[in-house]
């Protein structure tokens, strides 16, 4: 049995919109991702997928229940203690790249081993790695607006990678993309999960993308449905 | 870097910003330096007048030490003076202006700062000595002292600059021709602008210069000249005024006297003991009260040039403020970005207060440069006319680029903390 990367159980989250308006998000939601899945969460829009997301990557807290990261029980941590896990433990792939405008595509990949506590230059030297590997060692001194959507995912995968995380979450990261760029996208991920035994979460709305994914995971309404 | 990149984003913007700081602590730095030179103009004078208890005639108060008043003190009453408890040696003094005021034009000097150039009537055979300005360095040549013949002149370095005069040169004054035998070192105050003599040519051209005195010079000259069989033959009347005439002396006329004290007295004992006997016909200035009164008197002109500065400080401190906070809800997905990939709040909060630093920086560097410029410029313009007035001084300017630095910093703080305090979800969120 592989190890437990992510355990979460019971997950609750509601949001107040107005004084009357409460909606559930989340309404006790399990899950569980061990080392080496390439797990994919599907659902209609509003099921709570992008919150499930959050509060996996410590990004949001859930207003009960319980998560497990590495086997730490995360569920008491304080804010100041919740950057270190997301800078080493946690790495994001979003759907609109968030790549940052004014750093060159190579400069976001060190950004991330800053935040992560490498030194100068072992993260200049792992970027440049990274860069290569995601095929972009020609790209590395562009500014994120010269590169075509797909390249800005790839910075973003190499970015996300850059501190060896134990999980990798993407929100709908091909969501942005045409079908032809999705299908290389996903085939680095998948590539990334089968030779580099990165554990992989996907947050994603299209059908085709789940059926790559091993194992996938049901939600609506904020509950599991699977 | 990237600090700087994140400006050049929004150059305008950026560019308005620090101009408002440059504008700030460009006023700061000219006032700054006019304020400095003006204290150490103000320390110097103080420095003199509480080296000594400074004797004027009765009415005339604190002018007479620019010498600008008619009043005199007789000999008599300095002699007097000397046999007070605790003074040690008393020295007339007689102070006038160098030139002739020109009725039609009052300000023909020019605009200067201190004391306006003068004449000073030194008493060079008295034995009296400032605690606090012993000697006085020269640049050039000599001091005037007891064998300083009457057509002999020491010159203050910015009348110096002033006129081209040199040690050796022939210098008018008032009409009459002196030989200049000393150039004083620059002392950044008072001397600077006086011409120093012995009393005798300083005495006649005071009255020369005095009309009332004049007349009266002349009354008595020609009343001396009357002996005494032929002062008998006239009527009691008109003999009564020939003697009156005759009793003045050019040894009364003195504008101002200063007293040293012995070792031992207390300046403000020995200040007291003269006024508690000579009330009536001098006015007694102590050391400790007139150390007392420049002080709150450059307090005064310190706050009122350093508030007025401050207050364009505040101005430019609101403008950074302003566009941290704009800034920083442009970036709101970026901060969301590295928050997610792991930046602390410390970290996200020190680089928005470094950025702020950095716009504050660049103003003070800007505006801080430009006022050390004009100053400067403004100095070499006055240095001919030997009247600078400001004081130029690389410390101000490293101080001036701290402050500017800090007012970034302290201008960064809030819009930082709001910053870190960014929901990351939210902030993501945000497209």
């Amino acid at each position: 049995m592989e190890n437990i990367i992510v355990q979460a159980s019971g997950l609750k989250k509601s949001y107040k919109m107005s004084k009357t308006n409460i909606v559930k998000a989340l309404d006790g939601v399990d899950i569980e991702i061990h080392e080496g899945d390439f797990s994919a969460i599907v659902g209609p829009s509003g099921c709570g997928k992008s919150t499930l997301m959050h509060i996996l990557g410590l990004l949001d807290r859930p207003d009960e229940g319980k998560i497990m990261i590495g086997g730490d029980d995360m569920s008491n941590l304080k804010d100041r203690e919740a950057h270190k896990i997301r800078a080493k433990k946690i790495g994001f792939i979003f759907q609109g790249f968030n790549l940052i405008p004014t750093l060159t595509a190579l400069e976001n990949v060190i950004l991330a081993g800053k935040y992560g506590g490498m030194s100068v230059s072992a993260r200049r030297r792992r970027a440049k790695e990274l860069m290569e590997m995601v095929g972009l060692s020609d790209r590395m001194n562009h500014k994120p607006y010269e590169l075509s959507g797909g390249q800005q995912q790839r910075v973003a995968i190499a970015r996300a990678l850059m501190n060896d995380p134990a999980i990798i979450l993407a929100d709908e990261p091909t969501g942005e993309l045409d079908t032809k760029t999705s299908l290389e996208i996903m085939e680095m991920l998948k590539k990334l999960n089968k030779e580099n035994k990165k554990t992989f979460l996907i947050v994603t709305h299209n059908p085709e993308v789940a059926d790559s994914c091993k194992k996938v995971i049901h939600l609506k309404d904020g509950k599991n449905t699977k | 870097m990237e600090i700087l990149r994140n400006m050049w984003r929004r150059k305008f913007r950026t560019f308005l910003t620090i101009f408002g700081i440059v504008i700030g602590i460009f006023a700061f730095t000219v006032m700054g330096s006019m304020a400095l030179k003006l204290n150490k103009m103000i320390d110097g004078g103080k420095r003199y007048i509480t080296g000594q208890i400074t004797i004027s005639p009765k009415g005339a108060g604190a002018e007479a030490l620019s010498g600008a008043t008619g009043g005199t003190l007789p000999v008599d009453t300095l002699n007097k003076i000397a046999q007070v408890d605790g003074v040690k040696a008393v020295a007339a003094g007689i102070g006038l202006l160098l030139e002739e005021p020109d009725p039609d034009n009052p300000s023909s000097g020019g605009v200067s700062m201190g004391p306006p150039p003068s004449i000073m009537g030194m008493d060079s055979k008295s034995d009296f000595q400032n605690v606090n300005w012993t000697t006085l360095d020269m640049k050039e040549g000599k001091m005037i002292d007891k064998s300083t013949a009457d057509n002999e002149v020491a010159v203050g370095y910015s009348i110096a600059a002033d006129k081209k005069i040199k040690a050796g040169d022939t210098m008018k004054i008032r009409g009459r021709d002196f030989k200049v035998i000393g150039i004083l070192d620059k002392t950044m105050t008072g001397p600077d602008s006086y011409v120093m003599m012995q009393m005798t040519p300083a005495r006649e051209l005071f009255v020369e210069s005095n009309p009332f005195l004049k007349s009266l010079k002349e009354k008595a000259d020609s009343a001396a000249a009357i002996s005494e069989s032929e002062l008998n033959k006239l009527s009691p009347a008109s003999r009564e005024q020939i003697i009156q005439a005759k009793s003045f002396k050019m040894e009364d006329i003195s504008t101002s006297a200063s007293v040293s004290w012995k070792d031992g007295y207390d300046s403000d004992t020995v200040s007291n003991n003269i006024k508690d006997k000579f009330n009536k016909e001098v006015s007694v200035l102590s050391p400790k009260k007139m150390g007392e009164e420049i002080d709150k008197a450059s307090a005064m002109i310190n706050s009122i040039i350093f508030g007025s500065a401050l207050l364009a400080l505040v101005v430019g401190l609101f403008s950074i403020v302003n566009t941290m906070v704009m800034s920083i809800s442009e970036r709101t997905k970026e901060i969301g970005i590295k928050k997610a990939l792991g930046a602390s709040n410390g970290s996200i909060a020190w680089e928005y207060t470094l950025e702020a630093g950095v716009i504050g920086l660049l103003g003070g560097l800007i505006g801080g440069g430009l006022g050390m410029l004009t100053a400067w410029l403004l100095n070499l313009k006055m240095a001919e006319k030997g009247a600078e007035i400001f004081l130029v001084s690389p410390s101000f300017f490293t101080q001036v680029l701290i402050f500017s630095f800090a007012i970034g910093i302290v201008a960064g703080v809030i819009p930082a903390m709001r910053a870190a305090k960014l929901r990351v979800v939210e902030a993501i969120r945000e497209l």
